[in-house]
């Protein structure tokens, strides 16, 4: 998988996935807040951002492998500088990167357009979603209680990573800080 | 023997399998006696800040509580009799286990997780993973290089701060600088990507490949990794004979 890659691009994506590791540890803790007095569903409507990353850096590398791997990087580096789900994070991140890595392995890893990247958040909601589902016994909740979790989580998944992923990274190219990656091969600058 | 000294590969997969194996059952004794157990294992076998632990933990207890009313409340429907009867809702003492159970869960997976990080080295980690786990050394070094850039961006925020301030923007009380947080983030990713970019070639330049190298410092798998991983899963096996 890695054989197509450049190195610059394999530090661009640890690099990416530490500061959403910070980005996503923060988040948890806001969650984790909301989650004492609204329970587990506190943090669907917020679940996109933790899928952030895996957007940003297939729409900015494009190569197989992108969302998967930094989705993981984050999670792990997330683990280590304290977030005290632990060694289960990584799982996590290898459920939600699979989701948004599968879906731009549909398009042949060709397709970034807007479209491509809503779904991607999607498709990682999915997955993480099953995971939780098994891991927090949601077999035990009322089935229309479970079906809002899921539909808040999609929809988060959709507007926060995808829509919210491709605004960041068009603001991040006009920085002109990531010439030498194939977003900016992809002639479609915007602004 | 100290747990600190345990092949973190090991340590990671022991756990992680443990913490599978529990998300199968729905009784209360499971998940405590996983508690009680590893909790009495840190206090025999490690060094761990308790203070440390203590505040790691208060938000997993605001989290355990969540996920204790909410059961209750949009818990599914098991019938038995009814126990006792909350805000017009009739609860079966099945009901109420299955609360129990899913927020001891929810501890139970906490203990486990700090009992990892607070014994693990996260230099160690990587590079066991690399070794051990077949981790391709181009990630590995690239997630280090990561690691190394946190205090870095620290940095890099307080001149963004500064340069912020320079220009205007009341920064003055902590919570000003950090609803400003925020508006850092993209200079501070674009500076941080110019930095990659940088440590990239510097790597190349010294010649790092992603192939075969030989390492300085040597992660082996010893037998007490084997014994550690037994008595965790002896405490496993005791907690589901606890629950039957």
């Amino acid at each position: 998988m890695l054989k197509s890659w450049k190195l610059k691009e394999v530090v661009l994506v640890s690099v990416l996935s530490v500061v959403f590791a910070v980005v996503y540890l923060l988040f948890v803790h806001i969650g984790n807040l909301w989650a004492g007095l609204i329970g587990p569903i506190a943090y669907e409507w917020i679940f996109g951002i933790w899928f952030i990353v895996s957007i940003i850096a297939a729409y900015i590398i494009r190569k197989p492998g992108a969302a998967f791997i930094s989705e993981v990087m984050a999670a792990t580096i997330e683990m280590l500088i304290g977030n005290a789900i632990g060694p289960r994070i990584i799982l996590v991140g290898i459920v939600q990167g699979l989701g948004a890595e599968a879906v731009f392995a549909m398009t042949g890893y060709r397709r970034y357009e807007l479209w491509v990247l809503m779904l991607a958040g999607f498709g990682s909601a999915v997955t993480s979603f099953v995971y939780t589902y098994f891991m927090s016994g949601f077999a035990m909740l009322e089935p229309g209680y479970v079906a809002t979790m899921f539909g808040l989580r999609t929809v988060s998944g959709m507007v926060i990573a995808g829509i919210g992923g491709k605004l960041l990274s068009d603001l991040l190219l006009k920085t002109g800080a990531l010439r030498g990656y194939a977003i900016s091969r992809s002639g479609h600058v915007h602004g | 023997m100290s747990l600190h000294d345990m092949n973190p590969t090991i340590k990671f997969a022991t756990f992680t399998l443990i913490m599978f194996g529990l998300a199968l059952f729905y009784n209360p004794w499971t998940p405590l006696i996983i508690i009680v157990g590893t909790l009495m294992i840190q206090l025999m076998a490690t060094d761990v800040s308790w203070k440390k632990w203590s505040l790691f933990t208060i938000p997993f207890l605001i989290t355990a509580l969540g996920t204790f009313w909410t059961t209750l409340v949009f818990g599914k429907d098991l019938g038995g009799e009814t126990w006792v009867s909350i805000l017009g809702q009739s609860i079966s003492k099945q009901e109420f286990a299955v609360a129990v159970s899913l927020s001891m869960r929810v501890l139970a997976f906490t203990v486990l997780s700090l009992l990892f990080m607070l014994t693990t080295d996260s230099k160690r980690f990587v590079m066991s993973l690399m070794q051990q786990a077949r981790l391709s050394p181009t990630i590995a070094y690239s997630a280090l290089v990561g690691f190394r850039f946190l205090p870095l961006m620290q940095q890099e925020l307080h001149q963004l701060q500064y340069a912020h301030r320079l220009r205007g923007v009341p920064l003055n009380t902590r919570w000003e600088r950090i609803r400003h947080v925020p508006k850092l983030l993209l200079p501070l990713l674009a500076g941080s990507i110019r930095r990659a970019e940088r440590i990239a070639f510097s790597m190349e330049a010294r010649g790092f490949t992603g192939g075969k190298r030989t390492v300085y410092e040597r992660i082996d798998i010893k037998p007490t990794d084997y014994v550690w991983s037994c008595v965790f899963f002896l405490l496993f096996g005791l907690s589901i004979w606890a629950g039957i």
